[in-house]
Formats: structure tokens, C-alpha cells, sequence
């Protein structure tokens, strides 16, 4: 039974900003990771061939060397690996593939699929009908040409496409690159594998998005898969067709989350906590923080924030929404008297203002400040 | 507080002790001269409360010289219904004992208290507010409040040490007074405020600008910015030329395919074909064009030929009327030659005889002014002569007077010197002849004597000057000397004189004095004559009479002239008359006597002249016009009778045939070959050569430039081929990306970096501004008294007491306007004058918080003016109305006006 090995969106040569340097470049670093994974997965399952749906590069021009970083990453796996152009790596008259070329960095067993044209594998029993993106955008679907491409029947008529299929992913009804919803069954197509949609998707018993390898994006969809297709018989040839069994094989390394703590009670940052504690290792997390804490809760979550992210890969915090009340008790620790706690009533007073967060900021600063005090004269007290 | 008794025994000077008793509550002045013990007392005061009695380092108490003396200080005073009495004695049997007494007026029962040692000199500090050393002796350090108001000698004026002393007793003291705000003075606010200026000064400079690594990282995420910028439009560029590349690849395929210049090439080629055929037909034009030319000139000849026999016959047919017209104008001429002939000599004539008139005239004329003039030399003549003849007597006469003068001139210097010697002469001659030797001699007659060589007879005298020798015929000679040396001189005298006498005599030529003086008055009167003369002759002839005498033959020789001519002019006129009366024309009548006028007779000639010239003229044009005719009628007979002989030739005739002959065939045949050009014209027309011309070249450059276009093209896509793979090595989106995420991550620093500056900026100036704010309501007070003692003695002035509660600042009104002054920079007196009021306000202020004041002054105020010592007398007596004051001084006279007794302390230590 022919079986493939279904991914796309690879994103080759794309950089994190959000993060910290040392954290972008691990995160960068994992989407070379991830194909040598694919390729591995390739091997292991003993599939007939990979489809990579398109935007195998991030852009037109990256360096030779992530050119050859990425082909050498391919070497686990010898049997063919069908590339399709997307958009962010388009069949231009100048192109990531056409350097790639001139650079001999393609090895044999790589197919690039640079024209709309069937590839016929008929050893292994399936041609391949390519929709390769020539300009960076079109509205036209060029996927249309499979509804009259003539294949051996023998063959299974496997469709590979770069695109927004139309009317179903609602938020990309007007984007580029259309691609007709009913192009499997009208196309006859055993099986049609896109890209471009970042998670893992099925549109109908036949057509499915893989997602990227790796995730890049705080959207729990699934992504950081690829799907093992198995397909019993050309549709053409059965009497009553078997849809294509499709499995999700996990492939990336890091997970990304989002998180939102609304902090109201002492309890609540106890917990947010507690749940800090948890996190695994290869976690990017982005933390969303609002309510109010006091000032001995708010160092505390600072102490077990900076822990968090000593473990995980990423830790991002947004604060902006948070406030901090500081108590009596606060206050009495802190030893804050005379003129400083008018100073205190005042930043905490600010931070319903326009610049809240700045005197948040000026908050956790005097707090600092008083502790280090504190800390200081308990050292000349016990001296 | 009050003190109440004061007695010091064994301290320094006095060895005996001293006591001061009954002290005032207020103000209590102790005077004494230098060196009576007045700081003495203070120290002994100081030492009571500040000084352990345990305190080895005191020995400065002891009398000079007496090691062995146990210093004592008795103290009493009292506070809050209670007595004190502190008995403290150092160095030898040490001790100190405190007693604290229930007055008898309190209330409560309690029974009294005594304290001693050191827990009796903790109450004290505990009471007054200051401290103790660890060891040794008391310095300013620990003397908290006292040291504020217990002034020593010349240290009124410096006020910040003695209040940084005070200072933890002073806050904890007004922490009282004012309730809360002892609580709000905080304890670490300085040292944050302190920590959050550093941080900040790391992040902004003191003007707020970027600072240190938030200055790095904005400045390296600028540049990353400007990176991204140029990378972003190279990549635009670089994808503008992929775009370029795909459309020249298109355009290069269908080129190859198309060829599209070929096609046009084939339609140049067709064009030429035609062009070609066009230009052959007018090639054939053109020969026949050429053939016009030689052809026109024939016929031009022929005509010219045929002309030049017509111009021939018309010409002779003008010569026979020229012919005509000049025998008729001769004619014509010859008819008027007599009348013109007359006319001339009747001009003549007339000419002559206006001439004739006008020359008779001018001699009338002149023979009228010739009878004048002479008539007026006569008279010149007679004239002169007279003058001349009277000049030349005049003349004869001054000659004559002029010998005579120059024969008479004298000398009239030598003539008076003359008249001087003659006069001296006279003179010595009288002297002589009154002392001279008188010779009285009377001969007989006959008898003769010879007296020197002068005879005697008869009788007479003779006057003897010199010796002289009488000759006595017969007897002998007698020799007489006159007597006297007198005579000898005055013969000498004499002598001298009448030399010199005739010699001025021959000098004058003269013979004596009278001819001299007759000769002075004659010229005298000459010279008067002369001068009349001169005047005379001069009127005469004022310019010689030489000139006067040639004029006279000048007006001869023009008067026998003029006479002569008259005399032929006369002679003229009496003859011409008859001439003329002859020649004159019968209707011409003129007197010979009549007198007639020039001028009229010159115009007559004038006109006669005019009208001569115009017949003459007349005649000569006459006389030109006639020759001319002659001529004329001559040649144009000639002429005309030749070219009557040319025209009429035999020959002519047969030339002027065969040319009409010539000329009708030339023209036939111009006609053909005009009809064959005329057609071919057509046809050529027709073609439009020059558009096919332009067609050629169109369709030839049409190809030319899709050709060349596309090798154009081809060369761009070869060239936009390698330029791109060069490109495309760059990686540039790869760099944009890596741009960008440092872009990102400096901008994320940056704004944290921001975010933290910023909130220091807050921090820092919220707590200034809660620190300003507490620091003024603790001043507050404090400015409540000082205003009170300040407007004595600045009225209007302001004092500004700093964060440490010190006066820093005076602001007054003067006549220069509003002024603000640093204490610093005040005078010293000025300084002391403030610093006490300033402690005075310190005591009012303790004084509210229920602290004990005494007020000690140790010669103060030694440098103020009188005005100002009469304020702070003011100042100190209203402060005495609260505090009890120890004032002491060397001048009482200084403070007799402040309403207490001096105690002086001379006297007491007497005692």
C-alpha cells in the first residue's frame, strides 16, 4: 500500500524577535531539528515519498549555507522528496530554488517541483500533479489544471498544493492563492496535500493541511505534526473508494503557550505559582498578567517567575495590566514611615493612570530599594 | 528652667569660692573686666552638666599650678515645680550628687529624689538634651542642645555645627511639639532618594538625555534601524529586477520565435523595388528637361535678331523728326538776334552815362570837403605858430638863466663855514689888537723908518703881533717882541683862519664875503624864475618844442597838398560840366551846378549796371543757343541720311526672311518635347517617390530597431541574469531577518530601559517633592519665631531656614530693590546678630515642647553698631520674658539700658 509522508510551512531561515537572543536562536534552530526528525519519520515508516507542500524557505534570499544546512538536513531519509514552491519561496525567474541549483546543493534524490506539469512515478504507482506558486501572490487557483490533467489510471493522482482553501478557513476568505474547496473530488485526486494553513487541518476525506513541523505561533491547531498518508488503490480503479488513512506523527520540539492569569486573590498567585513549577523544559511561554497583588505576593511570583525561566525555553511576561496594592503589612515590613509612604500611596494611586505601568515600575523599584535598606541594616543589626 | 545659685570653689581662678546667689528668671547681666573670671564661671556651668565628675581630662579646672585642688561646681535650679540641686566635684574626691526637690508650692507628696554618680549625670542629659563621651573630655559634639544656647565667646555668628549637634535632639524635641510629624521624618527616605538618584544618573544625564547603556542601545537599535531601511530597499530593488527578469525572458522567447524584423525587412525590400522603377523614369525626365534649355536660346537668338531689324527702322524714323525739330529751333533763333543787338547797346549807353554822373558827384564832393579842411589847418597853423614862437623865447631865456645859475651856484655849507671863520677872524683880530704892541711913531718928516719891511713916515701906529725889527737908518736896528705868549697863539690862530678863509674863498670864487652872500641871494631868485619858466614852456609844448615844430611842417606840407588838389578838383568841375551837358541825352537834364548826390548817382549806376549785364547775358545765351541749333541740325541730317542708306540695302531683306523661318520651326519643336515632359511628369507624380523614399528608410529602421531591441534585451536578461545570481548569494532576506531580530530585541531593551528611567524619573521626583513638603511643615514653626525677632531688626525682611532648619537665606527690601543674601555672605556682625535670633527662636520652639531652656551669652554682640545693638537689646529683653539669660560682658556700659542690675564680679569675688 503506497503510503507518503505529508508536511509543509518549514519556514526555513525565519528569526524569533519576541525572544531573547539566546532563545531565538534555539527556537530558529529547531526548525532544521524538525526536518531531520521528518526524515527520520520518512525512514522509520518506509514511506514511498514526502510531500512538502510548500514554503519549504522562509524567503527568496537566504544564505547559501541555510541552503545547504537544509538539504543536508533531507540526508535521513533516500527516497524522493517532492518540493513545491510556495508563496514565500514562489518558482520566480530568479529563486531560492534556481540558487539552489546553481549551488549544486540539490541531491538526487530531491525533486523540485518548479513547473505545473504531472510527475509520474509509476515504479511506485502514483503521479504527482504539482501546483507550484510562479508569482509571490495570485488570486487565480492553480490548482484548476488537475480537473483535466490526463494520468496513467493505474496511478494514483496525488494533488500538491500551496494555499487558502475557499470558504472554509473563514479569517483567509480574501487571501491570495485560492484554492477551489471541491478541487479533490473534482480533480479526481487520491489525495491532495496542502500548505500555507500553519496547523493541522482536514477539509474533506481527502484533503488535508499538515501544518508546520514546528510551532511558531502562541495557537493551539494542532501544529508541530505531520501526517503518515496510507492509500489502498486509485480512486479511479475501486469500486467503492477507501478514503486514505492519514495519521498525525508529533514532530516539533518546542511547545508554545499562552497564558492569561487575572490575579484577584492572595490564593490565585499561590497557584499561578504552584502551576509555574510545572513547566516543561522545552516550554515558550507567554504569560498574560492582570489583577492586582500586593507587594510580598508580587515578589514572590517575581522569585518563582525567575526560576520559570531558568527552566523553560522562553518565558515572556506581560504586565502591563497588573497592579500592585501594597498592604499595611507590606508597608510594615518594608518599614516604610514618614514621608515614604505618602510616596507609596501616591505610585499606587498613578497606577490607575495613563502611565500606570511606569509607576508600577517606580513601585517594584522602591520596594527593591527598601528591602536592600532593610536587608543592609539587619546585617548592621546583627554585626 | 531657672538657675538659682551658682558657686564654684577650687576652679581656676578661684581658689576661694565664689557664689553667685538669687540669679533673675530673666535676664541676668554679670560684668567684670577682663580676666575676673567671667568665661571661668561659664566653663565652671558647662563642666557641671557636660563633664563626667569621673573625667581626668578635666584638668583645666584646677587653679594654675595646683594639681593637688578638687574643682567643685554647685548648681541650683529649678524646672517644673521641682528644685535641683547638682553638686559636682573632679579630679580629687570625685563625685556627684543630684537632688531633686518637690517645691512646696506642687501639689503632689512625692517625696524628694537623689541621685548620684552617673545615673545623677544621665538625668541631667536626659533633662537638657545633650550627651556624654564615652571617655575623655566633653566636646561640641555632645552638647546637643546647650551647645546650641549656651554661647561662647565670639561664636554667636556660626550656627550650623551647633545644630547639626543638636540635631537628633532638636527633631526628637519638635517631634513632640509637632504630634505626627515626628513620625514622618523618615528614617531612610534620604538614603532611597540617594539610591534613586544613582540609578537614575546611570540610565539619564542630568538634563534627562539617554545615558550610559540605555544611550548604547538606543544608538545601536537607530543603526539596526538604518540597516533595516537600506536592506528593505535593496530587497525591493532586488525583487523589482526578478519581476524584470521574467518579463524579459518573455520577451526574449517570443523574439526568437517571431523574428518580427524579418518581416519588416521584406517590406523595405518591396518599397526599393518600386523606388528603384520611379527613379529611372526620371532619369529619361531629366535628359529631356536638359534638351529645353539649348532649344530656348535658339529661339531667344532668333528673336533678339528679328528685334535689332525693327529697332533699326523705328530708329531712322526718329532721326527724320529730330532732323525737322532742329532746323526749326535754328530758324527761330536767327529771327530774335536784332532786337536782342539793340537792346544791349541802349544798356551800354545808359551805363556809360549813370558813370559819368556818379564821378562828378564824388568830385563836388570832395572839392567841398578839401575847402573844409584847410580852412581848419589855416587856423591849426596859426596857432602853433603862435605857440612855437613864444616856446622858443621862453626857451632862450631859461638857457640863459640856467648859465647864469650854474655861474653863480655857491656852496652854502662852505658858504656858511665861511661866514663862521670870518666871524672867528673879526673876532681874534679885536683880542690881537687889544693885546698887540702898539708902535706909535711920529717921524719928522722925511724921516723914514723900517719897521721889518714896512716903511714908516710920518706918523702913525703900528701894531706890533710878532717881533719885528726896527730899522733906524743910521742907528741901528731895533728889535721889538711883542710880550706875551697870547699873541703868538692868537698869531697863529689868525694865521690859521685866514689861510683857511682864502682858501674857502678860491673854493667859492669869491672875493670876500659879501660877493658870497650877494651870490646866495641871486641864485635864489633864479631858480625861481627858472621854475616859472619851466611851468611856461611845459604848457606850451608839453612834449618839446622839436615835436612842436615838426608838427607845424607837418600841417604845412598837408595844407600845400590839400591846396593843390583843390585847385585841380576846381579846375575839373569848372571844366567837366560843359563835357557832360554835351553827352547828356536830350531827356537827361542836369546842372552842371546843381549839386548832386552820390549815393543817388551810385544806385542809378548800380540799376544801369544790372540792366547791361542782363542784355549782355541775353546776347551771349542768344548767340550759345544759335550754334548749338547749327550744329544739331547738322549731325541730325547726317545720321538720318545714313542709316536711310543701311535700311535700304538689298541684303537685309533676304536675312530678315530666312530668320522668320528659323523662328517658326524652333517653336514647333519646343512644343513636343514641352507635350512628352508634361506626360512622364505625370506618371512620376503619380509614383510619390519621396514616399516611397520614406517608406525605405521607414521599414529599414523599423527593423533595425526591433532588431537591435531585442539584442538589447538580450543583452539586459544576460546581464540581470548574473547581477541576480550575485545577488542572490547575498542571502539579503536572510540578513533583513537577522536585522530585524536584533532590531526587535534592542527595541524591546530599549523600552524596558525607558519604562525603568522613566519610573526613576517619577520615583524621584515624588520623593523630593513629599520630602519638600515635610521639611516645610516642620519649618513652619520655627519661621513663626524667627519672623518675630526678625522684624525688630529688619522690618520687612525675610528668613529662610534650610532643610537642616538653619537660616541659609535673608531676603530684604532695600532701595535696590528686592534682595536675596546668603547668611555666609553676610558680615560677621550680621552673622551674630541672626544666629542669636536664630537660637532664641530654638528656645521659644523647645521651650513649646516643654524643654528647659537657659540662655547663656558670653560677650556677645561685641561687633554690632549702636542702631543694631539697640534692636537686639530690644530683641533679647523680649526673649528674656520667656528664658532665663546669663549675660556676660566686660563692657556694662553697653548694657545699662536692658532693665537689670549688673552684678559685677569683681566685687563678689572680693567677698
Amino acid at each position: 500500500m503506497p503510503r507518503f509522508l505529508h508536511t509543509a510551512d518549514w519556514q526555513i531561515g525565519r528569526q524569533y524577535g519576541r525572544f531573547k537572543p539566546e532563545d531565538a536562536a534555539a527556537i530558529a534552530e529547531a526548525r532544521f531539528t524538525a526536518v531531520e526528525r521528518l526524515a527520520a519519520l520518512a525512514s522509520a515508516q518506509q514511506v514511498d515519498a514526502v510531500l512538502v507542500a510548500g514554503d519549504v524557505f522562509d524567503a527568496q534570499t537566504v544564505s547559501d549555507r541555510t541552503i545547504r544546512r537544509l538539504f543536508n538536513a533531507l540526508q535521513g531519509y533516500a527516497g524522493p522528496w517532492l518540493l513545491l514552491p510556495g508563496n514565500h519561496d514562489a518558482a520566480l525567474a530568479e529563486s531560492v530554488w534556481s540558487r539552489a541549483r546553481r549551488i549544486g546543493a540539490v541531491p538526487a534524490n530531491v525533486e523540485l517541483l518548479l513547473e505545473p506539469e504531472p510527475h509520474l512515478y509509476p515504479e511506485a504507482g502514483f503521479a504527482i500533479l504539482p501546483a507550484p506558486l510562479t508569482q509571490r501572490q495570485t488570486m487565480a487557483d492553480l490548482t484548476a489544471w488537475f480537473d483535466q490533467a490526463e494520468t496513467p489510471p493505474e496511478l494514483l493522482r496525488i494533488g500538491l498544493a500551496h494555499g487558502s482553501v475557499q470558504g472554509l478557513l473563514a479569517e483567509e476568505i480574501d487571501s491570495a492563492n485560492p484554492i477551489a474547496a471541491e478541487r479533490a473530488e473534482r480533480a479526481r485526486l487520491d489525495y491532495l496535500a496542502l500548505g500555507d494553513w500553519h496547523g493541522l487541518k482536514q477539509i474533506d476525506a481527502r484533503t488535508w493541511y499538515s501544518g508546520t513541523p514546528e510551532q511558531e505561533r502562541f495557537k493551539d491547531n494542532g501544529a508541530g505534526q505531520a501526517l503518515i498518508v496510507e492509500i489502498a488503490q486509485p480512486t479511479s480503479a475501486a469500486i467503492s473508494p477507501a478514503a486514505p488513512r492519514v495519521t498525525p506523527a508529533p514532530i516539533g520540539t518546542y511547545h508554545w503557550q499562552r497564558w492569561q492569569a487575572d490575579l484577584r486573590l492572595a490564593s490565585d498567585a499561590e497557584a499561578l505559582i504552584e502551576r509555574l513549577q510545572t513547566l516543561a523544559t522545552n516550554t515558550v511561554l507567554r504569560l498574560q498578567l492582570s489583577g492586582t497583588l500586593d507587594l510580598s505576593a508580587h515578589q514572590r511570583l517575581q522569585a518563582a517567575l525567575g526560576v520559570a525561566e531558568g527552566r523553560c525555553r522562553s518565558l515572556e511576561i506581560d504586565a502591563d495590566a497588573l497592579r500592585l496594592t501594597p498592604t499595611d503589612a507590606d508597608l510594615a515590613a518594608l518599614q516604610v514611615d514618614g514621608y515614604l509612604g505618602e510616596v507609596v500611596a501616591q505610585l499606587r494611586e498613578r497606577q490607575q493612570g495613563d502611565e500606570g505601568e511606569i509607576a508600577r515600575e517606580a513601585l517594584v523599584i522602591l520596594a527593591d530599594l527598601l528591602r536592600e535598606q532593610r536587608s543592609l541594616d539587619g546585617e548592621a543589626t546583627c554585626s | 528652667m531657672q538657675l538659682k545659685r551658682l558657686r564654684v570653689a577650687q576652679l581656676r581662678r578661684f581658689q576661694q569660692p565664689l557664689e553667685l546667689a538669687d540669679l533673675a528668671p530673666g535676664i541676668n547681666l554679670i560684668t567684670g573686666p577682663n580676666e575676673s573670671g567671667k568665661s571661668t564661671l561659664v566653663r565652671a556651668i558647662r563642666a557641671a552638666f557636660f563633664e563626667r565628675h569621673r573625667s581626668s581630662s578635666v584638668t583645666d579646672l584646677q587653679p594654675h599650678g595646683d594639681s593637688s585642688a578638687a574643682p567643685e561646681v554647685e548648681l541650683e535650679f529649678c524646672w517644673q515645680d521641682q528644685a535641683w540641686h547638682l553638686n559636682k566635684r573632679f579630679l580629687a574626691r570625685k563625685r556627684c550628687d543630684l537632688r531633686i526637690d518637690r517645691l512646696a508650692s506642687a501639689a503632689s507628696t512625692e517625696a524628694s529624689e537623689a541621685l548620684n554618680g552617673d545615673e545623677a549625670e544621665e538625668r541631667l542629659a536626659e533633662l537638657l538634651g545633650f550627651s556624654h563621651p564615652g571617655r575623655g573630655a566633653s566636646k561640641a559634639e555632645h552638647w546637643g542642645i546647650p551647645g546650641l544656647l549656651w554661647i561662647e565667646q565670639g561664636a554667636g555668628h556660626e550656627l550650623r555645627e551647633a545644630v547639626a549637634h543638636a540635631g537628633n535632639h532638636l527633631h526628637s524635641a519638635l517631634g513632640g511639639e509637632l504630634g505626627e510629624l515626628g513620625e514622618v521624618a523618615s528614617s531612610s527616605g534620604d538614603a532611597i532618594l540617594q539610591a534613586v538618584d544613582t540609578q537614575k544618573k546611570a540610565l539619564l544625564t542630568a538634563t534627562g538625555r539617554p545615558h550610559g547603556d540605555y544611550k548604547t542601545q538606543q544608538q545601536a537599535l537607530e543603526e539596526q534601524r538604518r540597516e533595516l531601511t537600506e536592506l528593505d530597499a535593496r530587497i525591493t530593488a532586488y525583487r523589482d529586477q526578478v519581476d524584470r527578469l521574467a518579463t524579459l525572458r518573455q520577451q526574449h522567447a517570443e523574439d526568437q520565435r517571431d523574428k518580427p524584423w524579418e518581416a519588416l525587412r521584406a517590406q523595405q525590400h518591396a518599397a526599393q523595388a518600386q523606388l528603384d522603377q520611379v527613379e529611372q523614369l526620371q532619369q529619361v525626365q531629366r535628359h529631356d528637361e536638359q534638351q529645353r534649355g539649348p532649344l530656348q536660346r535658339q529661339l531667344d537668338l532668333l528673336r533678339d535678331q528679328l528685334d535689332g531689324f525693327e529697332q533699326q527702322r523705328k530708329t531712322l524714323e526718329q532721326r527724320q523728326v529730330a532732323e525737322q525739330k532742329a532746323r526749326d529751333q535754328l530758324a527761330a533763333l536767327s529771327a530774335r538776334e536784332p532786337a536782342l543787338a539793340e537792346a544791349l547797346a541802349q544798356a551800354q549807353a545808359a551805363y556809360q552815362a549813370a558813370r559819368a554822373r556818379l564821378q562828378q558827384a564824388q568830385r563836388q564832393q570832395r572839392r567841398d570837403s578839401l575847402q573844409q579842411t584847410l580852412a581848419q589847418l589855416a587856423q591849426q597853423l596859426k596857432a602853433l605858430d603862435h605857440s612855437l614862437t613864444q616856446a622858443r623865447k621862453v626857451q632862450a631865456e631859461l638857457l640863459e638863466q640856467r648859465q647864469q645859475l650854474q655861474r653863480d651856484q655857491i656852496d652854502p655849507h662852505l658858504l656858511e663855514e665861511l661866514r663862521h671863520a670870518e666871524q672867528a677872524r673879526s673876532e681874534l683880530e679885536i683880542r690881537r689888537q687889544g693885546i698887540a704892541t702898539r708902535v706909535r711913531f711920529e717921524l719928522r718928516p722925511g724921516q723914514q723908518l723900517t719897521l721889518g719891511n714896512t716903511t714908516l713916515a710920518d706918523s702913525g701906529e703900528e701894531l706890533l703881533l710878532e717881533p719885528a725889527e726896527l730899522l733906524i737908518p743910521e742907528t741901528g736896528r731895533l728889535q721889538i717882541i711883542p710880550g706875551g705868549e697870547d699873541l703868538s697863539a692868537l698869531a697863529r690862530e689868525h694865521q690859521r683862519l685866514s689861510e683857511r678863509i682864502s682858501a674857502l674863498r678860491a673854493q667859492l670864487k669869491v672875493a670876500d664875503l659879501i660877493e658870497a652872500e650877494a651870490r646866495a641871494a641871486s641864485e635864489q631868485t633864479l631858480t625861481a624864475k627858472i621854475q616859472a619858466n619851466q611851468a611856461l614852456l611845459s604848457s606850451l609844448a608839453p612834449e618839446g618844442i622839436e615835436l612842436l615844430a615838426q608838427q607845424q611842417q607837418a600841417l604845412r606840407q598837408q595844407q600845400a597838398t590839400l591846396g593843390a588838389e583843390l585847385e585841380a578838383t576846381s579846375e575839373s568841375l569848372t571844366k567837366k560840366p560843359a563835357d557832360h551837358t554835351r553827352s547828356a541825352t536830350p531827356n537827361q537834364a542836369l546842372d552842371a551846378d546843381s549839386a548832386l548826390d552820390p549815393n543817388q548817382a551810385e544806385a542809378q549806376l548800380e540799376t544801369a549796371h544790372q540792366a547791361l549785364d542782363l542784355a549782355e547775358k541775353a546776347q551771349k545765351d542768344h548767340q550759345l543757343a544759335l550754334t548749338t541749333a547749327q550744329s544739331e541740325a547738322r549731325s541730325s541730317a547726317n545720321e538720318r541720311q545714313r542709316l536711310q542708306a543701311e535700311l535700304e540695302a538689298p541684303e537685309r531683306q533676304t536675312q530678315l526672311h530666312s530668320l522668320n523661318q528659323a523662328l517658326t520651326d524652333a517653336l514647333a519643336e519646343q512644343q513636343i518635347l514641352a507635350q512628352r515632359i508634361e506626360a512622364r511628369q505625370q506618371q512620376i507624380e503619380a509614383a510619390r517617390p519621396e514616399i516611397l523614399k520614406q517608406d525605405v528608410g521607414r521599414f529599414a529602421s523599423s527593423a533595425e530597431q526591433s532588431e537591435s531591441a531585442a539584442r538589447a534585451r538580450e543583452l539586459e536578461l544576460n546581464r540581470l541574469e548574473s547581477h541576480l545570481e550575485a545577488l542572490s548569494a547575498e542571502g539579503l532576506e536572510e540578513q533583513r531577518a537577522e536585522c530585524q531580530l536584533a532590531c526587535e530585541q534592542l527595541e524591546r531593551a530599549v523600552h524596558e530601559l525607558e519604562r525603568r528611567a522613566k519610573a526613576l524619573s517619577l520615583l524621584q521626583t515624588l520623593l523630593r517633592q513629599q520630602r519638600q513638603a515635610l521639611t516645610q511643615r516642620l519649618q513652619a514653626p520655627l519661621q513663626t519665631h524667627i519672623n518675630r525677632y526678625l522684624s525688630l531688626l529688619f522690618p520687612h525682611a525675610g528668613l529662610s531656614v534650610d532643610e537642616q532648619l538653619i537660616p541659609h537665606q535673608i531676603t530684604r527690601t532695600g532701595n535696590a530693590g528686592t534682595e536675596h543674601e546668603l547668611i555666609d555672605s553676610l558680615s560677621f556682625g550680621a552673622r551674630e546678630q541672626l544666629g542669636l535670633i536664630s537660637r532664641f527662636a530654638y528656645a521659644d520652639l523647645l521651650q513649646q515642647a516643654g524643654q528647659p531652656t537657659l540662655i547663656i551669652l558670653d560677650d556677645a554682640l561685641v561687633h554690632s553698631d549702636s542702631h543694631r545693638l539697640a534692636q537686639m537689646k530690644r530683641i533679647l529683653f523680649d526673649a528674656a520674658q520667656r528664658h532665663q539669660v546669663l549675660l556676660f560682658t566686660c563692657h556694662p556700659e553697653h548694657w545699662r539700658d536692658l532693665g537689670a542690675a549688673p552684678r559685677e564680679l569683681f566685687s563678689e569675688s572680693s567677698l
